[in-house]
């Protein structure tokens, strides 16, 4: 059941209507079901692996809490049990198949590695959140709690699937359901959900059609000027695709009341590889900063060759963490190198703040085209289906030049005007939010009663009519 | 012995201010609002272990302890040991 399914409209409004009918002591129990139901209707089989990642937390977090001594050896027995089950579930066909390559490299010989592994939805995202969950209760940020309530932090259906990576201390106190019902959850959860679908299957999967025609084609069919199109388009979709899942995710959860992390602020504004980061998956760039770049560096004290290393060494990873395969890789390592770059060129000014940030204003536009330019360029070998095919692209982009367009008018236009809709973006939401606070001051306004239920039916029609693009929501795979 | 909370708000102050190259304010965010990023919050730490002679483990520490100035204090009363 996808977030932008009508099986899953159906679903949210009877879930929402019973929640808040409900009395305060049933609204545990409602959600409990809501969500283990939601997980199984995407695969019944893999029920029991968030039960078994909340019972892995469990024990370890009570040994890690119980004695002081023997903590650290629990968290890294912990963390050992979760990334193991992450590698057989999210790697083990990658890890077989490119064994079976070596194999037959090395002895000319066939080797069946087929591996018949199904993907578990969500595992990166709960897997991470579990392993947070371990570093703080060994840190002294949180207790344990019973396993009822680890089992509801796991299976919590508004941000299972693909996040935002929340942490306990941000979720258990909102899963007691003890809020009383405020026409602002409404409203709010109401404008993320419709937005949410907009951008997700007006925007992303209009974009996609185009993009997976384009990275299909044979090599050698793509212009220049085709192939940074594609990689505009796709850094386009991947944006909308994304960020629509997130505002459903937080909409969903903001219904029942409860506030989820965001995961965007306008990431192609940015004006440098560290400002994209604090922009772009932001729940993600935290966990990394917290719970592996920090520690990593905070023993070497920020030393420039541990810095560099685990700059490309973590960036690489969290390419890994994406999907098992060598484009995933490669796009981690081309951010950790530019995050190396800025660094670098940041020690040698050698002044207080930030290059991009504290430029001025033709400075300042010049960090933020290069950082685009940097982003976009990367986005290709996420997307491309193989090493080889990124290679062709990056050819056409940068070494054999030719300027001949292979797509009709109307993908370039659609591009442009997508593209012009990211740049206003920032502004639209700031005079939306002032209409609507000014609204809000007034109690029931014309914008409340009449303009904002306009905009609902006008995102469910757009819904509607483009439901034919369905397609999965891109991080899902993830 | 770990120097008195006024000792820590305002070698923070100094501290923040330095790195940042303006004057930070109680109250102003300066991890989740991008002021500083994970790495100056490492030398945030290192310059206040220099002026407040005490030593900070930052294995135990997340950026976000560092968020504001009463945070700082707060960390360095819980995490800092005197002595250097």
């Amino acid at each position: 059941m996808a977030f932008n399914s009508l099986s899953y409209l159906g679903f949210l409004v009877a879930v929402v209507i019973l929640y808040w009918i409900l009395p305060l002591g049933l609204r545990r129990v409602l959600v409990y079901v809501a969500s283990v139901a939601f997980y199984a209707s995407w695969n019944v089989i893999f029920l029991w692996l968030p039960l078994a990642v909340a019972g892995v937390v469990f024990v370890c977090g009570r040994f890690i809490q119980a004695n002081s001594a023997t903590a650290r050896k629990w968290l890294w027995i912990g963390i050992g049990i979760l990334l193991a089950l992450l590698a057989v579930f999210k790697y083990s066909a990658f890890l077989l198949s490119n064994l079976a390559g070596l194999w037959v490299a090395l002895n000319s010989t066939s080797f069946s590695a087929a591996s018949s592994f199904v993907f578990p939805v969500g595992i990166s995202f709960y897997t991470f959140e579990a392993i947070a969950y371990l570093m703080d209760v060994r840190q002294g940020r949180v207790k344990m709690p019973d396993f009822v309530d680890l089992c509801l932090f796991f299976f919590f259906w508004p941000n299972i699937l693909s996040g935002p990576i929340v942490r306990a201390r941000e979720l258990m106190p909102q899963l007691r359901f003890n809020r009383k019902f405020e026409p602002k959850y409404a409203f709010e959860g109401a404008d993320r959900i419709v937005w949410g679908l907009v951008q997700k299957n007006v925007i992303a999967n209009v974009l996609g059609i185009w993009v997976d025609r384009g990275f299909g084609a044979p090599s050698a069919a793509l212009s220049t000027i085709d192939s940074w199109s594609l990689a505009v388009a796709f850094g386009l979709e991947i944006y909308f695709d994304f960020a629509g899942y997130t505002n459903l995710a937080i909409g969903t959860a903001r219904l029942i009341g409860v506030t989820l992390p965001e995961n965007f602020r306008y990431p192609y504004h940015a004006v440098s590889p560290a400002d994209f980061w604090n922009r772009w998956h932001v729940t993600l760039s935290r966990w990394i900063r917290d719970y592996l770049f920090f520690p990593i560096n905070a023993k070497w004290r920020g030393a420039p060759l541990p810095l560099y290393v685990s700059l490309i060494g973590v960036m690489a990873l969290v390419g890994l963490w994406h999907g098992a395969g060598w484009g995933f890789l490669l796009w981690g390592t081309m951010h950790g190198v530019y995050l190396s770059a800025y660094r670098a060129y940041e020690t040698a000014r050698g002044e207080g703040g930030s290059a991009g940030k504290d430029s001025g204003g033709s400075w300042k536009a010049v960090w933020q085209i290069a950082t685009l330019v940097a982003v976009v360029v990367a986005w290709v070998p996420f997307r491309a289906p193989s090493l080889a095919k990124a290679g062709s692209i990056f050819g056409a982009m940068f070494g054999r030049l030719s300027w001949r367009p292979e797509y009709g008018a109307l993908f370039y236009v659609v591009t442009l005007t997508v593209a012009l809709l990211c740049a206003v973006e920032p502004l639209l939401t700031g005079a939306l939010a002032e209409v609507d606070e000014e609204s809000g001051a007034r109690g029931l306004s014309m914008f409340r009663i009449v303009v904002r239920p306009v905009a609902y039916l006008v995102g469910l029609i757009l819904f509607l009519l483009f439901d034919q693009n369905y397609s999965q929501f891109i991080y899902s795979q993830f | 012995m770990l120097p008195d909370s006024q000792t820590i708000r305002n070698a923070a102050c100094a501290a923040a201010s330095e790195l940042t190259g303006k004057t930070v304010k109680d109250g102003q965010k300066l991890v989740s609002s991008g002021l500083i990023d994970s790495l100056a919050v490492l030398k945030l730490i290192s310059l206040l272990e220099e002026k407040l002679n005490i030593v900070i483990p930052p294995e135990t520490l997340q950026p976000e302890d560092f968020d504001d100035l009463a945070l700082i204090v707060e960390t360095i009363e819980r995490a800092g040991k005197a002595g250097k």
